[in-house]
């Protein structure tokens, strides 16, 4: 049986480095003989450690036999990998069509303004990645924004605030 | 076992789940537990049902009620209600927005009405989570089928006999793909499912795969199984966390019931399937990317041949179907090919599922019969569009398709239809725009997206939509140059030509389709520095002010008014409109339409606004007038006092000329004192703002008609060295119906000039009056008023349709007009040579005309009569060039208007230039004020070569604006109208306009979009 | 126990045992009794003849009845009432009923297709 495809983009803080690379070296020995391997496993290390740190690259490139060349290529095409660090939460602004006539871009502006980064930037707290989605489905609800795997519906700009508060809290929470 | 009584079905697809379905299941399982229902209420969470826009929706079984955005606090009475007393619970159920009834019954509901789910057939009825629900509702059994009764070439021959086409772009024959895969040499072969659903705008894919998975797995073995395959995979997107979470919980229960796997159903045969998750690459939808991309590469495409069916995963031989064509699959073996050909066109069989979004008042996901009309899909399934405004586009396959204009709503959808108009059915994404969208912005937005998606592999992708999206953004810019369409249209044909896969090859799509049908809006941007949508940022100041044909500067003149700055005010409003005072009464006011205040709660009241300034005139605020020697002694002159006319007259002396007006009537004002009743415009309100006119050096002479007293050549020989043509559309349509000679039989301008200008009009007991426009409401209410008992307006179309003032029909009616709707004459009945009834058909509406509206045409009812003793026919005005043609070389246009340059008013005749009715045909009075400015401009320049349109400058109000403060709360202000015991018989005015109060706090709602970082 | 399905016999057989899982959600089936459950028919047990109705039916393997519930209709003296709408769109109203005679209407009209008169209310 193969294992659910991870999807989680929260890191776990708690969970050291050298914990984390063993947990990744369960996950190659796993798939090291799966075709096509490269990119379910970066997809899982991301998942892990939040984004792909170079020496997480260089140790998937030796172990799946690939050259860094080769998965450096792959990591740069797709715009979910990431080898800066992200923050913990990563707001999505849907510029998809219905999104982008229903005022989308509003919404955008509105975000960076209360977010103070541009879209790909992470706020200086690292809570919060700001990027653009295209179309998450639910255009019947636009305009709309993903933060994490949460959709929000009928964004208004001038409420952005009130979404992202529970982010913000839940965050406190944790630090308490 | 204890009998379940009812089901109650909650809808948790991702958009029910965005707004509260989650929640609202919580609350169900609560209460239910609480009232000790438990075992006898079963509630069950689906997938998703469709109208996303309504949600959370849930279904209660076997009544089939649909409620909608169910909260959890409505749990209890939907409980306590319906599922214990029986009752429905009103207040959730579908109100049809056509006739405001109530609909309870899931199929009864319009949304629901004219689809045939097949693709769709169990999302929103079982829960996807329960492998035992699909096999109730037949689920696998055409897998037992297949493998049981059927050899592989019998499978593919009955999909290739079904007719199915590939359901996520270019509509390639399905059967085909499977016997070239079927028929393809070597041992290893591959089943993929193409669920990278990239165009913004579709969500079919994603819906089947969280509302029903297993009829994917179903149909992608049994595809394994007549191609000669043992492995598949699916390829979703990232996007879609929830869609692969149910998908492998899916993959899961099939493995654990023996339906994937090793020996399915002990048949011998053995087929497995894993998903793959994108990582956000849209290349990756396209089939040759999508493999590499499998593979773990860099989603790169490759050029074909060789076809994936030859060597497609790996080198092997590989089907790529995408979700909704691998949905139909189980359907058509278990009903057979003959059955579902028997759906659809001839050359594309069975249903399509759209993505209705946009300017759409029922949103979400459709499915119907192929090849129905466009307009079918957005009105009678989408429930038209919200806001009363109009249907402008509907976009239609996204990133690679292209938009189909209002005059094609009857377009059948089918692959080849739309493919003619320049769109492309594509995956079904169909988002539908109003007015409101730009269709410059349109194209540009598809054209980042595509440049931001382009692999890079092929040049003319990679640099030519590059060049595309730089033209496209220099013209949102307004720094658009001549010739720029062309260039965009070459650069596109050529990036077609010559790129390397689908996504390059369709890119230039939007941008052509859009020139093709909009090519218009282009121009607006390239010549006028216009973005008439009121869209691009850079050429719109305000969506009010640009919508404002006059250009005046609303958020400024009433900011002023919030500040009490009345004469500010007031000349800030004179730079661009004389007419403050007549405009406040008369203007149909497309700012309001346009109000973003209107997306908050409801416009702001802007010609209240105007009104309350107005009453406040008391001695005439002049504009700047920059006097002018040398013009003065320029003779200018402008035929007709109409607002065209003085408009041209008020810019001119501003600058400086002293022009001469001449005028037919004895009075000047045109349309404004011989059709616009007085109860509407007091003729002291417009008198006051002539007098201002002449009071700047303007000279009107009465009794002057162009080819009775003068003609244009007189002019001419009398020295003026320029003349404007204001004459406007002064004669009614005629019916074109016999026994039109009547005695009794008038049409509204005839009959509204006759009593305006002589204090008197013949009026009938019962007066029919034909037409929907605002000259049938003031003939009506005029008749009413001129004492006739009973006074019914005939109107061939339906209310909806109307093209009066809402605000207008209304007063109308409570005054006592009766209005019927889809009836149009066909006779007049004339005893002794005078009106004795009306003989009308009664119509229906049909398909849809070129203004994107339902035509009516006649129904099968008998023709009725319509006893009256008077007709006012209110159908239209024209222009009859033969009273001022005369000697003149005037070019006129179609439908005898004459032809000018937009920009100046020119017309053919290098001294002549028009504006208003006489070039427009029947419009409105702020059109004609700027057709008037226009071509004052455009006179200035032809005699001094200077372009010096001061006031058309940018003015700072100075006044407060606090850009972090949310805004004021208060509901959209409403002015006294004079009490309907006091309308009779008299012409006084009927609106009376705000109080200081009221107009202070109107002002403040203003939203001051002219607002700009750094200034103010 | 597996769960493995090792037939395609087996598959029809889960199907039936299944059925009951979602026949609620399909077409109206071809008889229709509807129960009059306003607070007044509550009040006279009409819960109750729902409930035995219910059981009834399961008892005796009738799979052609959908059983709905509706609100008052104004006729309170006669509660606990029900209307069998029958396959040809036929509606009888029946009144004041009780276990023995929810019986013989499930016997007679149900199964038979006759409707029992003397417990018809003519409104």
């Amino acid at each position: 049986m193969s294992a659910e495809p991870e999807v989680v983009s929260s890191c776990c803080p708690e969970a050291s480095d050298a914990e984390m690379m063993e947990r990744l070296d369960d996950v190659l020995t796993e798939y090291r003989d799966k075709p096509g391997a490269l990119i379910p496993v970066l997809q899982i290390a991301q998942g892990m450690f939040g984004y792909l740190p170079e020496h997480v690259l260089a140790h998937i490139a030796s172990a799946l036999g690939k050259s860094p060349a080769e998965v450096a290529g792959v990591t740069s095409f797709y715009s979910f990998f990431s080898t800066v660090p992200r923050g913990k939460h990563l707001v999505r602004v849907c510029l998809g069509t219905a999104c982008y006539v229903r005022g989308g871009k509003q919404v955008l502006n509105a975000l960076k303004n209360e977010l103070d980064i541009d879209v790909g930037q992470t706020t200086s707290d690292r809570l919060f990645t700001l990027e653009v989605g295209r179309c998450f489905g639910a255009c019947g609800l636009a305009p709309t924004l993903m933060v994490d795997e949460d959709v929000h519906q009928r964004v208004k700009p001038a409420k952005v605030n009130e979404i992202l508060d529970p982010y913000r809290v839940e965050d406190e929470e944790v630090a308490k | 076992m204890e009998p379940v009584i009812n089901h109650v079905l909650i809808c948790t697809g991702a958009g029910c789940i965005a707004s509260g379905s989650l929640q609202v299941n919580a609350a169900f399982q609560k209460a239910i537990r609480d009232k000790g229902l438990e075992g006898k209420v079963k509630v069950v969470e689906t997938g998703c049902l469709g109208p996303c826009a309504v949600g959370p929706v849930v279904v209660v079984y076997p009544d089939a009620t649909l409620y909608e955005k169910v909260q959890p606090e409505d749990v209890d009475d939907i409980l306590t209600e319906h599922l214990y007393k029986g009752r429905i619970v009103k207040r959730l159920v579908h109100r049809e927005a056509a006739t405001e009834k109530l609909i309870p019954e899931l199929n009864r509901v319009e949304f629901f009405r004219g689809q045939q789910r097949i693709v769709l057939r169990n999302c929103g009825i079982i829960n996807p989570l329960r492998i035992e629900e699909y096999i109730a509702r037949d689920g696998y059994q055409a897998l037992a089928k297949v493998l049981t009764e059927m050899t592989p070439d019998q499978v593919v021959d009955v999909v290739k006999r079904s007719g199915l086409r590939g359901r996520g772009g270019a509509g390639f024959p399905t059967g085909l793909k499977w016997s070239f895969c079927r028929k393809a040499q070597g041992d290893i072969k591959y089943v993929l499912c193409n669920a990278d659903e990239g165009d913004p705008g579709a969500f079919m894919d994603r819906s089947v795969l969280e509302g029903d998975p297993h009829s994917v797995i179903e149909a992608m073995t049994i595809a394994g199984y007549s191609i000669g395959s043992r492995q598949g995979y699916v390829y979703v997107r990232a996007e879609y966390p929830l869609a692969v979470k149910r998908l492998q919980h899916a993959i899961d229960q099939a493995r654990e019931f023996g339906l994937l796997g090793e020996d399915i159903m002990g048949t011998g045969y053995s087929f497995d399937l894993e998903i793959r998750m994108g990582s956000g690459a849209f290349v990756c939808g396209e089939e040759t990317a999508l493999m590499t991309s499998i593979e773990g590469k860099r989603g790169v495409p490759r050029p074909r041949p060789p076809f994936p069916a030859q060597q497609g995963l790996w080198g092997k031989p590989s089907l790529l179907n995408n979700v909704e064509t691998y949905a139909n699959i189980p359907v058509i073996i278990l009903k057979g090919a003959d059955w579902f050909a028997s759906m659809g066109t001839e050359k594309s069989k069975g249903t399509k599922v759209f993505a209705l979004a946009g300017a759409v008042n029922n949103s979400g996901l459709v499915e119907v019969p192929i090849g129905v009309p466009l307009g079918d899909i957005v009105y009678d399934v989408g429930g038209g569009v919200p806001g009363g405004k109009k249907f402008k586009a509907a976009q239609m396959g996204g990133p690679s398709g292209g938009c189909i204009p209002r005059q094609h709503l009857n377009v059948p959808v089918d692959y080849e239809s739309l493919n003619e108009l320049g769109a492309i059915m594509g995956s079904g994404g169909l988002v539908v725009m109003d007015e409101d969208s730009c269709m410059v912005d349109v194209a540009r937005f598809f054209l980042e997206f595509v440049q931001e998606e382009s692999c890079g592999k092929c040049p003319p992708c990679r640099i030519g939509t590059k060049r595309m999206l730089e033209i496209v953004e220099r013209i949102c810019e307004g720094k658009g140059e001549e010739g720029d369409i062309e260039r965009l249209i070459k650069l596109g044909s050529l990036i077609k030509e010559t790129s390397l896969c689908g996504l390059g090859q369709t890119a230039p799509n939007p941008v052509l389709s859009t020139i093709r049908h909009f090519r218009e809006e282009y121009e607006a941007h390239i010549r006028d520095k216009r973005c008439p949508a009121g869209v691009c940022a850079d050429l719109v100041r305000a969506p009010c002010q640009n919508a404002c044909p006059a250009g005046v500067d609303v958020p400024g003149y009433i900011s002023l008014i919030g500040e009490k700055r009345l004469e500010e005010a007031l000349r800030l409003h004179r730079e661009q409109n004389p007419f403050v005072s007549a405009c406040a009464r008369v203007c149909f006011h497309p700012c309001e339409s346009k109000c973003r205040r209107g997306t908050l709660d409801e416009s702001v009241s802007i010609r209240g606004l105007k009104r309350f300034m107005a009453d406040q005139e008391t001695t005439p605020v002049l504009p700047e007038i920059r006097e002018n020697e040398a013009n003065a002694r320029r003779k200018v002159g402008i035929v007709g006092a109409g607002p065209a006319g003085l408009s041209c007259a008020y810019f001119l002396a501003r600058l400086g000329y002293r022009p001469t007006v001449f005028e037919a009537q004895d009075r000047p004002g045109g349309m404004l004192v011989q059709a616009i009743p007085t109860y509407r415009l007091p003729r002291e309100a417009l008198a006051r703002e002539v007098r201002m006119i002449e009071s700047m050096g303007v000279t009107i002479q009465t009794g002057q008609e162009l080819g009775k007293s003068f003609h244009l050549t007189d002019l001419r020989q009398d020295g003026f060295q320029a003349v404007f043509l204001g004459v406007g559309a002064r004669n009614g349509s005629r019916l074109g119906i016999p026994g039109e000679e009547a005695q009794g039989v008038s049409d509204a301008i005839q009959f509204l000039r006759q009593f305006n200008l002589t204090g008197s009009a013949s009026v009938g007991q019962n007066v029919a009056i034909i037409g929907g426009g605002n000259a049938a409401i003031d003939a009506a209410r005029t008749a009413l008023r001129l004492g006739a008992k009973k006074v019914t307006i005939l109107y061939r179309r339906t209310r909806e349709q109307m093209p009066a003032w809402p605000e207008e029909i209304e007063e109308a009616e409570r005054e006592g007009v009766r209005i019927h709707f889809l009836v149009a004459p066909v006779e007049v009945l004339v005893e002794d040579g005078r009106v004795a009834g009306l003989k009308c058909s009664h119509m229906k509406l049909g398909s849809f005309d070129r203004g994107g509206r339902r035509q009516p045409i006649p129904s099968e009812q008998p023709d009725s009569v319509f006893a009256c003793d008077q007709v006012i026919a209110a159908i239209g005005q024209i222009v009859d060039p033969a009273e001022f043609l005369n000697g003149t070389q005037l070019e006129l246009s179609r439908g005898n208007l004459i032809k000018v340059n937009r920009l100046t008013g020119q017309t053919s005749v290098s001294w002549i230039f028009s504006g208003g009715d006489s070039v427009l045909g029947p419009s409105s009075v702020v059109e004609a004020v700027a057709g008037g400015e226009r071509a004052a401009v455009g006179i200035h320049q032809l005699l001094t070569g200077k372009q010096e349109a001061f006031w058309r400058v940018v003015k700072d109000s100075q006044t407060f604006f606090d850009p972090d403060a949310d805004p004021v709360p208060y509901a959209r202000g409403q002015g006294w109208m004079l009490p309907l015991d006091q309308r009779a018989e008299n012409f006084s005015e009927v609106e009376m306009g705000f109080t200081e109060a009221i107009a202070l706090r109107e002002a403040k709602r203003c939203l001051r979009c002219d607002y700009r970082e750094g200034s103010g | 126990m597996s769960k493995r399905i090792t037939s395609p016999q087996e598959l029809l057989r889960l199907k039936d045992t299944f059925k009951s899982e979602t026949e609620l959600r399909g077409e109206p089936k071809a008889i229709q009794v509807i129960v009059h459950m306003g607070t007044c028919g509550i009040a006279a047990g009409a819960r109750e003849i729902l409930d035995q109705l219910m059981n009834l039916l399961i008892e005796q393997q009738i799979d052609t009845v959908t059983l709905r519930q509706t609100g008052c209709i104004g006729l309170c003296d006669q509660e606990p009432m029900f209307t069998i709408k029958d396959a040809s769109g036929q509606e009888t109203l029946y009144g004041k009923l009780n276990e023995s005679k929810l019986r013989r209407i499930v016997r007679e009209h149900i199964l038979d297709g006759k409707p029992v008169t003397e417990f018809v209310v003519n409104v």
